[in-house]
Order: structure tokens, then sequence, then C-alpha cells
């Protein structure tokens, strides 16, 4: 099922709704919205973790072992040992540096390519605006993960184009958002008389778009990084991104499929579960932020 | 490793004592029962039911129950008549056949020197594309019908390896009325095309292949009674090797010939199946691409090979079913010599101290034996300042850059095996052989390869290829870790089967209890 | 209304004709030669070449894509490059396996979603909702065949109420096929029962804040009651759009589910197709896909329009 559903309906699309808003602090926000600690905490473990995985890990991620291999997990292996006796719960914090990175990338590409198309269609309108939007209803008619797929399946599995392939595919959103909120903007009287007086597009969009478009973008980049995470695992489970013997969850799980009969559970399970830890942190952290900054669900 | 190594002896002992071949079968409890259905589970979809356009080693054990070959071959990889019933090089250049007399294809035509020359005529000039019979018969001249139970083959050289031939694809003889009537439809719907135990019922792609029992087959069993026992076979392309595991266990199919390395311990325990083995046929390890670099620097190509580990492979990713590999020439082989052992263990530093501080790209199909296999040899050459950057392919791909571009530093791919040397050694190693995908090229490999050809003294041959081997492997233009052991698992009810080198399930004088 | 509905038809076309651009790009510059795929372990150069000039790939792109597009219009989608089949054949035969799966897992789904999305509704705020809430995150952000191998460890091997793997056609055997059926269709059908959920509860408390709903309220009507004959009807018009969405774009969940559990589908034939570089299989099943998500999307956009007359679409 499709999990690049966007945050917002073609209602929101329209600008019916968004109103002039200030940005929270973010002391406050979180004061209101307890559920939003929680989803920063857990990122923030995520996070650290990957990071510090060099020092931190009991045992080297790539180091082969083949007299112990698969090993349950016990004494000197909490997770176990793969099938190549490397110790599971070290590649999994490593593991964390492959899939971290290419949420981050992705959803950065989508936005930062997503929001120049949305800008340049919102400002320019009239054909440019009609070509832009048919590029980027022709990614979206793809279901995303398909497209993914396909497209790293073309230009050769590798990490790198794991994340080209998932950042195209989040262009769509960030390309409507953008676009949507220019074209609010430039209804407005004061946008008019600013720009009859001359003063440069750019500095309009910076000054008022920005604030606006903070809060929508927030929310939605924590649900990017999400779906970017589950698209990349779903990519490496099928071979597609970074190439072995690197570390990488989803394609643990695939090799440690075929073991599942012999009864070795922990090598499927660790990064299973690392896997559902961060993309449910970045959907609940964007779910809490949703329901603290969207005013239409404001009780 | 001993509880294997126990059942390999009662498995000889039994053998030896209930005569036939060194193949290991069961002993027949009681008389064959007739009837029954068996099913059979295939680790790939087939692609085409032709010989003349058949390319996967799935279609093969098919085949083999659907058509006759004109030879045949026991568990010591001896011909033995099958659709011919004598052969005879009259001259180096000159084979005679004398044919069976009392063989009906299953459309009711009668089997006849016409119908031989018809169908080799066929695999030689066929204008398919992916007519790959050529290249076995590619010594033929002409065939000749001398009377109807006699072909005349002329060769245009002297070829000991076309016996083995015609045991194989370019032997089998489908009938020609069925042929010209069916036209391209061979390929799907072979309706009583072929003279074997079994005649084609119907395919259902991805599904299920269904052969039905041919009532006319010529062959008795020593008792004289009417071959096949069975009634009815079904192959199913399970293509997950767990799943072909599980179904095995629920006996939703009775016979496989394979399952992942990792479970075979389990089976053999499993008190439900039959678990038998024997040395394959064929080799596996990974090639050098001699003609670029790194490894056009043949102290590189010895240090990787002084580095490997095979017997680490072999357990780790093969638990132990198979045996090392020395070269290309597998136990099974009447070539083969047990005594001969270049790269027995590894040693890394002598490959360090041979050749280090170099990086090379080993490139792998996309199973996860393949992978596993690179990471360890990953590993196994760090030890020795080697660094391998491993990139696992799907097979078209790695084909392509392997065999058409020569674009590759190694690649790790095996090789099926086929009964004479030659067809383990020649198109691989001899310069512009089709599968010389390092091409390596040394005057005096392809002497010799083509001596063996010439030469029908199989003593003589075997010190040939023994020669060629030597150089072959001394230069590691492939670095040869291990002969895969050829499997057959089974259901308990499935009774008589004998297991030949080949890996193949010949099933006429199979019956179920 | 109407002239939404054509502008809205005419902007698919040239959106239409990018896809079929994009899909037969992206299939064609993949690096890989679908000649080794059919003649395997006979593969000669000259009959690869030959094989090209039977396909036609050795004519200029441009070219290739005409007659592609041509072929398109009449509903000739190629052949396979692995056994010669039409691809609409090829696909003909899966597509009921995938959907059969589609189907199972959207009733499956619904069954649970709209019940417990209308409870969490009316128990907003307390515990139950909370719960419910943090149950529907988890459940989109369990990876399809994570939880498929989940389910299978539990259910296959662990207690083994379940068989592993395989199909059993529902003409065969209606048991077999049904027990095979349950696990996948969880697995896929887990990420859709989430959103729903989630989409039916915020579409319930907007609906449940409607004066209407007061008016009931405050005439004694009991929450039950309410909810069944006004509420229920009103909220779910939304999650309908939802669901058409998530039945255009069944076949993004089904390739991996399907690949875990060996269901014989159009997804595992596109993951199979995929890496065999069987060209025309995967480019007719990415147009199809991509066609039929878009084509449910207009059908949302559509249901949408008529439902919110707040929405201008001029």
């Amino acid at each position: 099922m499709s999990t690049a559903a966007p945050a917002y309906s073609a209602a929101e699309e329209q600008g019916l709704t968004i109103e002039e808003q200030q940005p929270a602090g973010l002391r406050q926000l979180v004061f209101d919205h307890p559920r939003i600690l929680i989803g920063l905490l857990l990122l923030l473990v995520l996070v650290l973790v990957a990071l510090l995985a060099p020092w931190i890990s009991p045992h080297n991620p790539l180091s082969v072992n083949p007299d112990d291999a698969r090993l349950p997990p016990g004494p000197g292996h909490v997770m176990g040992t793969d099938e190549l006796g490397r110790d599971v719960l070290s590649r999994v914090m490593w593991g964390g540096r492959i899939s971290l990175p290419v949420a981050f990338v992705a959803v950065g590409v989508g936005l930062t390519v997503g929001a120049l198309i949305g800008l340049t269609a919102g400002y320019r309108a009239g054909v440019t605006d009609l070509l832009l939007m048919r590029l980027v209803d022709a990614i979206l008619a793809f279901p995303a993960l398909i497209l993914a797929i396909a497209l790293v399946a073309a230009l050769g599995p590798s990490l790198r184009n794991a994340m080209i392939a998932i950042g195209i595919v989040q262009i769509p959103v960030y390309a409507r958002l953008t676009r949507a909120q220019v074209f609010q903007l430039k209804a407005l009287d004061f946008v008019t008389a600013a720009r009859a007086l001359g003063a440069s597009p750019v500095w309009i969009i910076v000054r008022h778009m920005l604030p606006n478009l903070l809060n929508p973008l927030i929310v939605q980049v924590s649900l990017s990084a999400a779906f970017a995470m589950l698209a990349e695992a779903t990519l490496s489970f099928l071979g597609l991104s970074a190439p072995p013997p690197t570390p990488d969850w989803g394609f643990m799980i695939n090799t440690g499929q075929s073991f599942l009969i012999n009864g070795n559970w922990w090598m499927t399970v660790g990064p299973g579960a690392a896997i559902c830890v961060a993309v449910f942190g970045f959907n609940w952290l964007g779910d809490a932020l949703r329901d603290a900054l969207d005013p239409r669900l404001r009780r | 490793m001993r509880r294997a190594g126990i059942l390999l002896l009662f498995a000889l002992i039994l053998s030896a004592c209930g005569g036939g071949g060194g193949g290991t079968s069961t002993a027949p409890a009681g008389t064959p029962k007739t009837g029954g259905t068996l099913k059979i589970a295939q680790e790939t979809e087939i692609n085409t039911l032709d010989p003349n356009t058949s390319g996967l080693l799935v279609e093969r054990e098919i085949y083999y129950n659907l058509y006759d070959s004109l030879l045949g071959i026991d568990a010591k990889l001896n011909f033995i008549p099958e659709l011919a019933t004598a052969w005879k090089y009259t001259d180096d250049k000159t084979l005679v056949l004398s044919l069976r007399k009392d063989v009906k294809f299953q459309d009711g035509t009668g089997f006849n020197a016409d119908a031989v020359k018809f169908n080799l005529d066929r695999y030689m000039t066929s204008t398919d594309p992916a007519a790959a019979r050529k290249s076995d018969l590619a010594s033929v001249q002409s065939v000749e019908v001398q009377d109807p139970a006699t072909v005349v083959i002329h060769l245009k050289r002297a070829d000991a390896t076309l016996l083995a031939a015609f045991v194989d694809r370019a032997g089998m003889m489908l009938s020609p009325t069925a042929v010209q009537q069916l036209g391209i439809k061979v390929a799907q719907t072979p309706l009583q095309a072929g003279s074997g135990p079994f005649e084609f019922v119907e395919w259902k792609r991805d599904d299920h292949l269904t052969l039905k029992r041919n009532p006319d087959y010529w062959r008795k069993d020593k008792a004289g009674r009417q071959l096949p026992y069975l009634d009815q076979l079904i192959y199913r392309p399970l293509i997950d090797l767990n799943a072909i595991l599980a179904s095995l266990k629920t006996a939703d199919v009775d016979m496989a010939r394979t399952v992942a390395g990792k479970d075979v311990e389990a089976v053999r325990s499993d008190s439900t199946l039959v678990y038998k083995d024997t040395p394959g046929l064929g080799y596996q390890g990974f090639e050098l691409n001699v003609s670029a670099p790194p490894f056009n620097d043949p102290a590189k190509t010895k240090a990787v090979a002084l580095a490997v580990d095979r017997a680490q492979i072999l357990k780790n990713v093969v638990f132990n079913n198979g045996v090392l590999s020395y070269g290309p020439i597998p136990p099974a082989s009447w070539a083969a010599d047990p005594s001969e052992k270049i790269y027995d263990k590894p040693d890394p530093e002598k490959a360090k101290a041979t050749a280090t501080g170099f990086s090379f790209t080993l490139k792998t199909a996309n199973t996860q034996d393949s992978i596993q296999t690179g990471q360890l040899i990953q590993a196994q050459l760090a030890k020795a300042g080697i660094t391998v950057n491993l990139l696992p392919e799907d097979f078209a791909k790695l084909t392509l850059e392997t065999r058409v571009q020569h674009q590759f530093d190694a690649a790790l791919t095996g090789w099926s095996g086929r009964i004479d040397p030659d067809g383990n050694m020649f198109a691989f190693w001899h310069t512009g052989g089709s599968f010389n995908d390092g091409r390596y090229s040394k005057p005096q490999v392809d002497q010799l390869l083509e001596q063996a050809r010439t030469t029908t003294d199989q003593a003589k041959r075997k010190q040939i290829y023994q020669e060629a081997q030597r150089i072959i492997v001394g230069d590691g233009v492939y670095v040869f870790t291990h002969h895969l052991n050829v499997a057959q698992i089974s259901t308990k009810k499935v009774q008589n089967f004998m297991l030949i080198p080949d890996g193949i399930n010949r099933l006429a004088e199979v019956w179920k209890s | 209304m109407l002239e939404y509905i054509t502008r809205r038809l005419g902007l698919m076309v040239p959106t239409a004709f990018l896809v079929t651009v994009a899909v037969f790009l992206l299939i064609h510059l993949t690096p890989g030669d679908p000649a080794t795929v059919i003649l395997a372990e006979s593969y000669t150069p000259e009959a690869g070449a030959q094989i090209h000039k039977d396909l036609g790939l050795d004519k200029p792109l441009p070219e290739q894509y005409l007659l592609y597009v041509g072929r398109l219009f009449h509903g000739d989608l190629g052949r396979s490059v692995r056994n010669k089949l039409p691809v609409t054949q090829a696909i003909g035969e899966r597509l009921s396996a995938t959907l059969e799966l589609g189907f199972a897992a959207l009733i499956w789904s619904l069954l649970i979603a709209i019940p417990l999305g209308t409870v969490a509704a009316l128990r907003r705020g307390r515990a139950l909702d909370v719960v419910a809430s943090g149950l529907t995150v988890a459940g989109i952000s369990v990876p399809n065949f994570v939880l498929g191998i989940l389910l299978i460890l539990f259910f296959g091997l662990l207690l083994r109420v379940l068989p592993v793997g395989g199909f059993v056609a529902l003409g065969e055997s209606v048991p077999d096929n049904l027990s095979r059926l349950i696990m996948p269709a969880l697995a896929l059908g887990t990420f859709g029962t989430a959103s729903n959920m989630r989409f039916t509860r915020s579409s319930m408390i907007e609906v449940l804040n409607q004066d209407y709903i007061r008016t009931a309220r405050a005439k004694g009507a009991g929450w039950w009651q309410v909810v069944n004959r006004h509420a229920l009807k009103n909220a779910l018009i939304p999650v309908v759009t939802i669901v058409g969405l998530q039945v255009g774009a069944i076949l993004e969940g089904a390739l991996v589910t399907e690949t875990v559990f060996g269901w014989p589908g159009v997804g595992k034939l596109a993951v199979e197709s995929i890496f065999s570089k069987d060209f025309p299989v995967v480019q007719g099943i990415v147009l199809l896909s991509a066609l039929s998500f878009m084509f449910a999307n207009l059908l949302v956009d559509l249901v949408y329009a008529w439902l919110d007359p707040r929405i201008s679409y001029s």
C-alpha cells in the first residue's frame, strides 16, 4: 500500500486553511505536546548509536569468523552471529550509519529539488507552471515504491542510486507544498505592492513564505524520513542498495530469511526491530508535530 | 561430518553388494508396484521443451524422461546402449551406429535411421537464434542413412567427445512427423513427440508440468515387466530452496534434486526422507581475467590462488556437501587422479610474498551462496593484503560482462559439468573458446586439448588431460574451490532410484510404494 | 464540475505520455542484455546479435519508442524475453493471485480499521485512543516484508499452525488456498489497516463535531445510535476515497509480500523480471501499475470534488 501519502489533501493544497502562523518556540511546543519529546528522544538514541557505533559496537561488523557461524544470542554475542560468524548487534548498530544518512539525503534531495520546482512553477505560473506540474504528476503517477525500485534497478544497485531514487520519489510532495504557498502569497496585496516597488522576488519569498511554510514542512520532513527509511529497507531487502559486506538492515533480513527454517531467528529479528524502531520514531514525531502545529486539529 | 562419512561408507558397501554401478541406490523393497503419481520439485521454471534450444539443467531433467537419446550412461559414466545398440569407429572420421528396431515414437511413427538423420540435421542446421546444439555437433560433416537400422556419421575431424554428446540433448530423438506437424509449438506442447518412458500431457507455466506413462515404451525391466512403473509425473517449479524442503517434509512433493547446504544435515536425520549424494561432474570457483590488469600479472593470480582457503568455503557455505577441487576434472571422471593436489592448503604468507597490496572487483551472482562465498574470499584475501570489492549482479548481466564483453577482474561462476572432461575444459581454456571469458591463451594447452579430442585411447587421454589441468591450475586462470555433490532427496515411498553423477532424475525404473 | 472532470482528463494525457516515456527510458537504459537471458549457457555473440535483430533492439532509441507506443495502442505489450509469452498473457495469468491477495488484505483491513477508528474517535483522548494511536503508528512503521517474516517465524515455524509459502488455486482446494492466504494478507493489509484506522478516526471526529450530531445527541440519542444512523455514513465517504488509492497502489505492497511468501502474483513476477532483465514484462507491469494508480487518483479527486463544495477547482 502506498507509503508516500502526502501530509495534506487536495484541500490544503489550495491554501484554503493555511493561516499566517508564528512558528512556535520549541520549548513551548514540547511542553504542550509531550508526545513530541518521545519521538525526539527515540530518534536521538538512534542517531547517537549510529554516530558512536565505531566506538560502542562490541565487535567489528565486518570481521568474518566462519567457525562461529550462526550462534544464538548469548555471552559474547548479545544478538548472536550471522552466517559468516559476524556479530549481529554490531552490524545492526553500524547499519544505522547506512540507513539514516540515506533517509536524510533522500529527503534533502526531494526537498531541495521539489521546493525549487514548486517555487519556479508558482512564481512564473503560466506555461512553466503547466509543464513543471505535469512532470510532477508524472512522478506521482507511479506508486512510490515501484518507481524507486525501477529507478534503482535501471541505474544499478548502489547506496548512491538508492538515495537518488528515493529522493526523486519525494519531489512531488514538496513541489506541491511550496507551489501552493507561492500562489497564496502572490494574491496578497502587499506582495504585489512590493513587486511594483521593485523588491526582488527572492527577498519576498524568504521574508514571507518561509515562516508559513515552516510548520507543514517540518511535519512533512519527518514523515518523508519515515518513508525514506522504509523504502531503503525494501530496496536493500531486494538487494538493490549497498553491496555486501556492508551491514544494511534490509539485506541482513533477506539473508537471514533463509535461515529461519533452521531456527536462526536472531538474524532477522535484530535488523527487523531496528528498522521498525527507526521508522516508528520518525512517524511518531511527524504525527506529534502535526497534532501540535496543525490548527485544524487543535481542540 | 562423521555421520556423513559413515553414511557414505554404508552406501558404498550396499552398492558394492547390490551389483550395478558405483552409484548409490536403494535396495528395492520387494516387487515394484505399478501406478501412482510422482511429484518432483525443481528450483527454476523451464523455458522450453525442445532440446534444440534448451540451455537449462532443469530442462535436461525432464527431457531424459520424455525423449530417448542415442546413448545412455551408467553410474560409472560408461556408455550403454539406448536407441543405438552398438557403435563403432570404422576409422577416425567415420562412426557407425546400429539402431534398435523395436522402438516407436509416442505418436506411432517408427524409429529408424531416417529419424536419426532428421533430428541430427535439425540440430545442426537450425535457424532458430537460440539453437544450442550446433557446437555439440560441430565435428559432424554429414549423416548418412545406410539402412533403416544403420546410420553412418561422417566427421570433419576425429572427435572423441561425440559419443558423450549423443548421451545428452544433441542425441535426443524426436518424432519427425510430430516435429513437422507441431512446428514452433514443439517447444511448448511436444505432444507425443518423444519415444521415452513418459509422454507430454500439459504444461502450465510456473505451476506444473505433467507427463503420463507411455504405454508403448520399448524397455522392460530385468523381470520382463513393462516400464515405466509410474502412471504420472508432475514437475513443479518451487524456486525457493526452503519451499522445496518444506514441500518434501509435508510430502507435497516426492522428490527434489537440491536443498540448501545448510539443511542437508536436518534432511539426513529426518526419518521421513531419504538423502543420497555422490560427487558431481561440475566444479565451483572463480575465474580471473588474465587479459587485463591486475591479473595479466601471473604473480597476482598465483597470490590469489595461494591465499584462498578452499576448505573454509566448503565447510561454511557448502556444509561439506562436496569435495575440495584441484582442477576441472571431477572426481567421478575416469580422467581424475586423486593424487594431484595443487594449492591444497591456504598460505597467506606465501601469497603476500608473491604479490600483495592490490585490489580487484569480484563479481558474483545474486544468490545467497554466491554472496556468502564472495564475502569469505574477501576476508581470506585480506589476510594476504589483497583487497576484494564485491559486486553481486544478476546472472544475465554477469554473463554479458564476462562472456561477451570480457570486462571483469574476477567472477564467481561455476560449471555444472559434462560427462567427458573435454566438456569441462575445451571451451573454457582453449584460445578463443566460447566460454573462455578471461581470454586465456597458451599454445601448449591448446595443443593438449586438441590432441585429447582426437585420441580415442582413454588412458592416453587421461594423461593429456592431467597435464593440461596442471598447467591451467598452475597459471591460476581459474581458482578451483570445490566440486559439489549431486543429490537426490525423496520421501521414503520412492523406490529404486539410482543416482548418477550427472544428477539427472531418470524415472523409468522408479516406483512408489 | 464537468469542467473540472474534462480538465483533469485532459491533463492526464500529457502525464500519461510522460509516463510511457519514463517507463520506456527506464527499462532501455538499464544495462544488461536480454539475449544472455534467452540463450543462457549457449550464448554466442552471433546468436545474441540475431536476437537483438528479432527484438528490434538494434534500431535507434526514438524509433523503438514510437514502435512501442504504436503497439501500446493495439494493446500489445510485447513478449517476455524469458519464455516468449505475450506480456499481457504473462500478467493476466498472475493477476488473479494478486487480486485475491489484495482483496483479502483490504477486507481484513477494513474490518479492523473502521470499528477501531470509530471507537477511538468516540473515546478520544482516553486510554483506548492513545493505545490505538500508538498501534497505528506502529502499523505504518513495520515494513510489510519484516511483518511477513515475523508471521512466518511465529505461525509457520514456531507454532506450526499455518503452511509456509506456496500457493494452491481456489479451484483446487479452498481450505489449502485460504490457509496459505492468511499470513500474506495480514502482512500486506497491516499498513492499510493502520492508515485507514487513522483516517476513519479523524474523519469521524470531524463528523461528530458537526451540528446535526449535536442536535441528535441533545434530542437524547445514544452514541451508538448516532454513530450507526448518521455519523458512520458520512465519515466513511472520505475513507472510501483513501481505500480507492490503496487499491490503485495494490502492486506496490504486493511486490515484496509476494516475494517473501512465494505467492505467484504480479508482484513476484515483477521482481523476477527485474532481476532477469526481462524488459518487456517489467515495462508492462510498471506501465499498468502507473496507469491504474493514476486512474485511482483521478477517481479519488473526483469524489473529493463532489463531496466538498467548498473547493472550487476552476
